[in-house]
């Protein structure tokens, strides 16, 4: 009589976590298609449905097309990217502080920037979604691709230190913030000897800002975050087993050096992309994974894809606000996911019951 | 049966050898208990039979197969284990048991792991807890249910590292039970390390006193004697019988 109750019992978690799952995901169309309606431009709903049909004003038409469904696009991807990469980085280091920025990528992405547009004077900079204003360099990539070249060697760095001292999870938030702390310096080097101009543009470029994505970039974020998002979907219950600590994950049959490399670097190549093309969006990796963690357990079945989600709400919501409060030209959205991050921060630093070990 | 022959392992290149040329055979449904001071070598000699560490030198066999050969799934097949701080996530009791299958299923757990998992947890008299979420339950509980995701690996041996730990006496009587029961019920053997001298006449069958990474003292309950106590531990103590049973009194300790 019990073992049937228990049974029903567990068939209703399953289900809870599965509507749950559907949920947010009609949320993140929802949301989509709220974004794709606000604006500066205030258009109106039926303005907006013409345009997206092609049946609008040319302008209109352009703004939905080409300035509007990019940037939800990149939203939906990033804040999904970001949001993972923070979930799989906590489990890898039995830490729900660990993120991005722990890791040291995001200062290397902005030193990479930085470097860029300062020494090269290479650059793709965008403010807000005012098509008029930006420069292009000798290649819109250029700054992109040093960020994303920096973020990798940074990445590469901390796991070949690691390696030396067998994936002590500690052992990588502090190499992380080491790194980190070089690339911050590195950086202040560069701004001290820079133009006004490079200067200011640096500075502009580490605003993370959804108003650089165009499609080519959505796609290629896409392409990166879905295949590190079906990776990880694939090793749930490997990452389920390394939540039992690590020599218990490795009595199970895991190899849990491997899988902690793999997921690391997937993790960080999702981040770095992003970073690269977007700018420094923070806190998406901390707020949303814990979240969900407290909502729907720890389990990676449900965590992955809730996680990602939930991080694709939290940019669409944070990207709408920012527009909103703009007045006129959208403020960066990774100011408001700094904002949201701080109180999580504290709540996690105050709501932790007690340390316990990783391996 | 488990034979382990001059094994040897050291953290570091440079380190001193935490296992110095240990010898050890446990056969199919035995208890063994190992006995030693802080800092002797037994969870390291544990952490070797298990794959987590690997030795510098020696063999590790499981019935005549090369555990340190065989690949990692087929190990955890063979060889299960219950840590001494046991960690678990915001899983239900039922997906945390499940966890113990994954050397079975890989990526996707199947009908039959699940079948396996409700059997384990009847014969556990833990049904009543497979939906709650393992982080609430107490001390006891969750000591019974790593064990439960021990042997969801089907294994053949058991590897117990201070089962009593941080347990209060009635989960320490609970748990102790379980593990003589699974032992005998389902023949597999048990390497554990206790502390408490009773508990250890209580639960097993071989005993292996270990010092500075070495076995210096193997056999049944007649190894376990004041002299032997006193060269492993550096401490008195006195043995008494009481209705047939050994009983270590504390016998004051070094002057």
């Amino acid at each position: 009589m019990q073992a049937m109750k228990e049974h029903a019992d567990i068939l209703k978690n399953r289900k809870r976590n599965a509507a749950a799952i559907v949920l947010l995901a009609l949320a993140v169309v929802v949301l989509a298609f709220v974004c794709l309606f606000v604006g500066s431009s205030r258009m109106s709903a039926a303005d907006c449905f013409a345009a997206l049909a092609k049946k609008g004003s040319a302008a209109q038409t352009r703004i939905i097309w080409n300035i509007r469904i990019p940037r939800v696009l990149a939203a939906i991807v990033a804040g999904a990217g970001l949001s993972v990469a923070g979930l799989l980085m906590q489990t890898d280091l039995n830490n729900p502080m660990a993120s991005p920025s722990t890791l040291g990528v995001s200062n290397a992405a902005v030193f990479g920037a930085n470097l860029s547009i300062i020494a090269f004077a290479g650059g793709f900079l965008s403010t807000g979604n005012n098509l008029t204003n930006y420069t292009v360099g000798a290649n819109p990539y250029a700054t992109s691709l040093m960020a994303f070249l920096f973020s990798t060697l940074s990445i590469l760095l901390i796991l070949a230190l690691c390696r030396l001292r067998a994936f002590q999870p500690g052992v990588v938030v502090l190499a992380g913030i080491a790194i980190g702390s070089i690339w911050t310096a590195a950086t202040t080097i560069l701004q001290f000897y820079a133009t006004d101009v490079g200067l200011s543009a640096a500075v502009v470029w580490t605003f993370g800002d959804l108003g650089r994505a165009t499609y080519k970039t959505d796609l290629i974020m896409a392409v990166v975050v879905l295949t590190g998002i079906g990776f990880f979907s694939l090793m749930s219950w490997k990452l389920n087993a390394l939540l039992n600590g690590d020599s218990a994950a490795k009595s199970m049959g895991v190899h849990v050096d491997l899988l902690r490399f793999s997921t690391m670097l997937f993790a960080s190549v999702i981040t770095a992309v992003c970073v690269s093309f977007l700018g420094i969006i923070g806190f998406v990796g901390i707020i949303c994974p814990h979240v969900i963690k407290r909502l729907l357990g720890q389990d990676h079945r449900v965590s992955i894809p809730a996680s990602a989600l939930s991080g694709s709400i939290l940019l669409l919501l944070a990207d709408t606000l920012s527009r909103s409060l703009g007045n006129g030209s959208a403020l960066p959205v990774g100011a408001i996911t700094s904002f949201l991050g701080a109180p999580f921060f504290l709540a996690i630093i105050f709501g932790r019951k007690g340390e316990h070990d990783g391996c | 049966m488990l034979n382990i022959n001059d094994l040897h392992f050291r953290y570091g290149k440079r380190s001193p050898l935490v296992l110095d040329g240990v010898d050890l055979t446990l056969h199919d449904g035995e208890i063994g208990v190992v006995l030693g001071t802080n800092g002797s070598g037994k969870t390291t000699l544990f952490k070797n039979i298990l794959g987590i560490l690997r030795p510098e030198s020696g063999s590790i066999r499981f019935d005549g197969e090369d555990l340190l050969k065989m690949k990692r799934s087929e190990r955890a097949r063979r060889i299960a284990y219950v840590p001494q701080s046991i960690h678990f996530g915001a899983l239900s009791v039922f997906d945390t048991v499940l966890t113990g299958r994954v050397s079975y299923f890989g990526y996707k757990a199947g009908r039959e792991d699940e079948e396996a998992v409700w059997r384990i947890l009847r014969d556990m008299r833990l049904e009543h807890f497979a939906a709650r979420n393992v982080e609430q339950l107490s001390g006891g509980e969750r000591q019974k249910i790593a064990i439960a995701r021990a042997l969801a690996q089907e294994p053949r041996m058991l590897v117990f590292d201070e089962p009593t730990g941080n347990l209060d006496i009635a989960n320490e009587q609970l748990i102790l039970s379980e593990a003589r029961r699974v032992a005998r019920e389902k023949g597999i053997g048990i390497l554990t390390s206790l502390h408490d001298f009773n508990q250890a006449l209580e639960l097993g069958d071989r005993f292996f006193f270990m010092k500075d990474g070495k076995i210096r003292h193997e056999g049944g309950r007649g190894i376990v004697t004041e002299d032997v106590i006193r060269e492993i531990f550096d401490a008195e103590v006195r043995i008494v019988e009481i209705e047939g049973k050994k009983i270590v009194i504390n016998g004051g300790g070094k002057t």
